[in-house]
């Protein structure tokens, strides 16, 4: 008895000391969000703010030009919560066709598509650009979110990892049961691959988050403009910067992401719950 | 028979994965020929193409020592970041796989890091983690070591990326941990019906279990370590000093492509990059059969 | 196989590459319904006034800077209700980075802010429209603007850009750390044996007389006080022959940053912006920047800072006035003299520019320049007779920044900071420089 407590003490102090040092930099900003912008980096090694102010948020929180923050988050929103569903559901689609089908062209199709992943994407840039500007699509959030909707390589590859971790008479008892692929997929893989596709939810909402690339490209009404957009907005290399106001609206941008992670994460813990399935 | 069989598998398997065909072929198949046919031109944005032949692979070979120099600082950061980076992600995964109180929490604090990505924020904070006044140098010099010039010294700064993509090892940590969550509890209970111990569990059915998982995250992490750009642009402002220390691959071809607005050189940089992952990738995918365990071997 | 990929290949570039002239819109969504948006066909009709007219406005700027403009285009659009303005806007970085694909895509802006670095490689590729034919047909009024005060705006014989402002090198420094190393002022009349003996007596007493002086931008003016430019007229290489200048000038700020008068790369690559810079430190003397940069520096500073001029001999060979940035219109535009109308307004109108207040560089109306004068803080007031001195102590800038002038600088950079780290010598470093340097400016033959 005495010796489990002693582990578990054991253990949450190792975890506690090592998340301390994973945190220290957030904390940073944290507090450095409660600074007066100008001191932020003359007061850089100390971390408790002295005043303790909150206009950076007041100030951030006004925004840009004539739009407030809120006007950001909320764009932002729909463009990751529209990429993110498409994601998730067309990837793991994809992704059993991959992993449990043999097809004439399955290899070539797999090769295509680690090569989207491999080849740099400036250089497809430009041609990419000139393809949505002549699908009509410019100043507008379609070139952001409708390629989502087509399978995201990143996510194929991780969901079809996970299916084949799954044992095969799975499949084969569905199959017996009578069940085509289509309803395998749904009713047993799918379900049983839930801990890839929260994990998938949460990499995608955030990546959309804090994409920068392709607002820049495609967004160019200000009331489109998204948090990622706005956050650089702050800062001017010619002139002075609003630092403050920058980290205080970093920490609020992080409110929303740190919620999805806390809300998927239960499911990646609790995917194991499938595994009785097998039983 | 037979036939009509096949075929309706075939149709099957394409209904699956065709939004990935649709979209590659409306979306990214031309912009990929594309840059091909750039890789062979002069082509500066504005003004047509020219087509030069084998003239910018030619000078990026022979006559460019900025782009070699950009190779190896990219190999050091891939092969120094890489390990680092997985060891220390399946570690903490192991380590908060446990059912302990207040997990979630420790979780969510581990994540975080990684999140704050590459953001403004991010850059600033770990300038400041870094510079002359700052607290490592201030920890190196409590520990004797002395400090150093991180902001001066090419290899240093290149390791002042590479910690930076240690800290921000959550995205592998996660993958790990959802990989862990998806070994069945029935094997370890069988296994410790049979007597085994913990290292021998984790030997036995962790690890084999998770060997898919541990495959896609290499494979990821050294894709996304070759094609790395953010943090080294905003570390160095976009310039990969100091005296080019942290050029990475991508930065440089960036610059090449929308700095310099030297297109063709940068297709060309592309494909050699395209050339060297698709490689790297390859050994590992054929190595897989040797060390990775399937549960099932992939279709009918 | 063969003609499969070439007939592949051609239809991909028919489809992407060859985008011009087709002028297809991109807008689809006006935000004004009975708009012609400015990217759409049915605009291609001659925009007389009276008619609904929707013009992109795009710049880079700050906070302070969006505020002020946004207020400029609600003034613009009560005077002219049949013109619609849309702003877009960005930092400096994500500009440029929006501007290329739009430029290949044939979409850029109507009304497009420029700067000094990418107005040869926009304005000769074809992007950008010449102004003067619109200058002529009166559109864009330049009756209070000097000639040669336009001409910053000019690549070979065209106007591409329509200088919203201007400004000058100065060294802006505080007086205080200055007597602490026993020095009174900076005279007007002071040398570069002058700042070689002040920054060796700065740096014996453990602080900075400056904060390094950019290669490109200061070696550049010790050029044309020697009478050479950096670029030849033409842009297809260096413009001096002689390297012993290279090795003279970095001789002294290499032998300058040993003896800590300045600080070394690495310590300047640590500073984030201007609260963080030596000056406002306390750590360095000076700052040698352009004149607009003055108030932002000694307002976060909250110390009286002084302007000075750059050292001499032969100041007035060596100054010039920049043009801080640019207006310029599209080649692409559907309603190019609506765009010059508003360029006109935005350089002429008082009301407006009592709104800009010369955050875009000194006014060149010298009408303007007098309505502002009872409206500027002390600061902005010391800037402006700055540049008044400078008009009369300068001579003509070199010709724009020829394309490659962002390569040759980064190069330059690279070698800078070698020789402060002591890796090369200035004369290894003059050659080298001139082959790499003439290697990139050479593609600007043909």
């Amino acid at each position: 008895m005495r010796s489990k407590s002693l582990k578990s003490f054991l253990y949450y102090a190792i975890v506690t000391v090592l998340a301390l040092i994973m945190i220290y930099p957030v904390l940073w900003l944290f507090m450095s969000s409660f600074k007066p912008s100008d001191t932020i980096f003359v007061t850089s090694d100390r971390l408790i703010p002295s005043p303790w102010i909150w206009d950076n948020y007041k100030i951030g929180w006004e925004g840009i030009g004539e739009n407030s923050f809120g006007v950001f988050i909320k764009n932002t929103l729909v463009i990751v919560v529209l990429s993110t569903f498409g994601a998730v559901l067309s990837s793991a689609f994809v992704a059993f066709g991959f992993a449990r089908l043999k097809f004439f062209g399955s290899t070539f199709w797999f090769a295509m598509m680690m090569m989207v992943l491999m080849l740099p994407s400036d250089v497809t840039l430009i041609p990419q650009y000139i393809i949505f500007s002549k699908l009509h699509w410019l100043s507008s959030i379609k070139p952001i979110v409708i390629p989502q909707y087509f399978g995201v390589p990143f996510f194929v590859f991780l969901i079809i990892q996970f299916i084949r971790t799954i044992p095969y008479d799975m499949d084969e008892a569905a199959t017996i049961d009578g069940c085509g692929k289509f309803r395998l997929f749904f009713r047993i893989i799918l379900p049983m691959v839930a801990p890839a596709l929260a994990t998938a939810s949460i990499f995608s909402f955030y990546w959309r988050w804090e994409d920068l690339l392709g607002p820049v490209l495609y967004l160019n009404k200000p009331s489109m403009y998204t948090v990622s957009m706005a956050l650089k907005m702050y800062l001017d290399s010619e002139t002075v910067s609003n630092w403050g106001a920058m980290f205080a609206m970093s920490v609020v941008s992080l409110v929303p992401v740190l919620a999805v992670f806390f809300m998927f994460q239960r499911y990646i813990v609790e995917g194991i719950s499938t595994s009785g399935l097998k039983g | 028979m037979m036939r009509s069989i096949s075929w309706k598998r075939h149709l099957t398997g394409y209904a699956f994965i065709s939004p990935f065909v649709i979209g590659f072929l409306v979306f990214t198949a031309i912009p990929i020929v594309v840059s091909l046919y750039l890789s062979f031109t002069s082509y500066d944005l504005f003004s047509a193409p020219k087509w030069i032949g084998l003239d910018n692979y030619d000078r990026m070979f022979n006559k460019d020592p900025k782009y070699w120099n950009s190779l190896r600082v990219t190999l050091i950061y891939v092969f120094g970041g890489v390990p680092l980076r997985l060891a220390f992600a399946l570690m903490i995964a192991m380590l908060l796989n446990a059912k302990a109180r207040g997990i979630g929490l420790y979780r969510t604090i581990y994540y975080l890091p990684s999140i704050i990505g590459g953001s403004v924020a991010v850059s600033i904070m770990w300038r400041n983690l870094f510079n002359d006044e700052g607290l490592v140098n201030m920890a190196l010099n409590a520990l004797g070591i002395g400090s150093v010039r991180w902001f001066g010294e090419p290899l240093a700064a290149l390791w002042m990326l590479i910690f930076l993509s240690v800290w921000q090892f959550g995205s592998s940590m996660l993958i790990f941990l959802a990989g862990l969550k998806n070994i069945p509890a029935s094997l370890h209970e069988a296994a410790e019906v049979d007597g085994a111990n913990a290292v021998q569990r984790f030997f036995r059915i962790t690890i084999p279990m998770l060997t898919p998982i541990i495959l896609f995250n290499l494979i990821m992490q050294i894709i996304s370590a070759f094609l790395t750009f953010i943090p080294a642009y905003i570390i160095s402002k976009g310039e990969g000093g100091p005296l080019d220390g942290t050029m990475l691959y991508s930065l440089y071809l960036f610059r090449r492509a929308f700095v310099f607005t030297d297109m063709g050189y940068a297709a060309a940089m592309a494909w050699i990059m395209l050339l060297i992952v698709a490689v790297v990738s390859s050994v590992l995918f054929a190595s897989s059969k040797f060390w990775v365990h399937y549960e099932s071997k992939g279709g009918e | 196989m063969k003609s499969w990929f070439k007939a592949l290949t051609t239809t991909a570039l028919a489809v992407s590459l060859a985008a011009c002239g087709s002028g297809g819109g991109g807008k689809s969504e006006s935000s004004d319904a009975g708009a012609s948006g400015s990217g759409s066909p049915s605009a291609s009709a001659p925009a007389d006034s009276g008619k609904q007219v929707t013009l992109r406005f795009a710049w880079w700027g700050s906070q302070p800077r969006h505020d002020y403009t946004l207020k400029l285009i609600d003034m613009y659009e009560k005077l002219h209700p049949n013109v619609k303005i849309e702003p877009e806007y960005a930092n400096f970085d994500d500009y440029w980075k929006k501007l290329a694909p739009e430029a290949t895509a044939q979409q850029l802006p109507d009304i497009i802010q420029m700067d000094l670095s990418y107005i040869a490689q926009y304005g000769t590729k074809n992007q950008l429209v010449d102004l003067k034919p619109l200058i002529d047909k009166g559109l864009i009024n330049t009756a209070d603007i000097a000639e040669n005060a336009l001409s910053g705006g000019k690549v070979g014989d065209k106007l591409y850009g329509f200088t919203t402002g201007v400004n000058a090198l100065n060294v802006d420094y505080d007086p205080e750390l200055l007597k602490k190393v026993g020095i009174d002022k900076i005279p007007e009349t002071w040398t570069w044996d002058d700042y070689k003996s002040y920054a060796l007596k700065a740096g014996s007493q453990g602080l900075y007389f400056d904060v390094g002086l950019r290669p490109e931008v200061f070696f550049g003016y010790y050029l044309r006080q020697n009478g050479k430019t950096l670029y030849s007229p033409d842009g297809t290489q260096l413009g001096y022959d002689d390297d012993s200048l290279f090795v003279n000038f970095f001789g002294m700020t290499t032998g300058i940053t040993k003896a800590k008068g300045e600080p070394a790369p690495d310590v300047t690559a640590q500073i984030k912006g201007v609260e963080d810079d030596l000056v406002v430190k306390s750590k360095a003397i000076s700052n040698w920047q352009w004149s607009n940069q003055y108030i932002g520096l000694q307002s976060t500073a909250k110390r009286p800072l002084e302007i000075a001029p750059l050292p001499g001999p032969n100041v007035e060979k060596g100054m010039f006035l920049k043009p801080s940035m640019y207006l310029s219109i599209a080649q692409n535009s559907k309603n190019q003299e609506e765009a010059a109308k508003f360029i006109d307004f935005f350089v002429n109108d008082v009301e407006a520019n009592k709104l800009i207040l010369g955050d875009r560089g000194v006014p060149l109306s010298s009408k303007v320049k007098e309505a502002l004068k009872p409206l500027l803080t002390p600061e902005q007031q010391k800037v402006f007779d700055y540049i008044a001195w400078v008009e009369s102590h300068s001579s003509p800038m070199d010709p724009v920044d020829p394309i490659g002038a962002g390569e040759v600088a980064s190069i330059f950079k690279t070698y800078d900071e070698m020789m402060k780290y002591n890796k090369i010598t200035p004369e290894d470093a003059a050659k080298k420089f001139r082959e790499e340097a003439n290697a990139v400016l050479a593609k600007n033959k043909q």
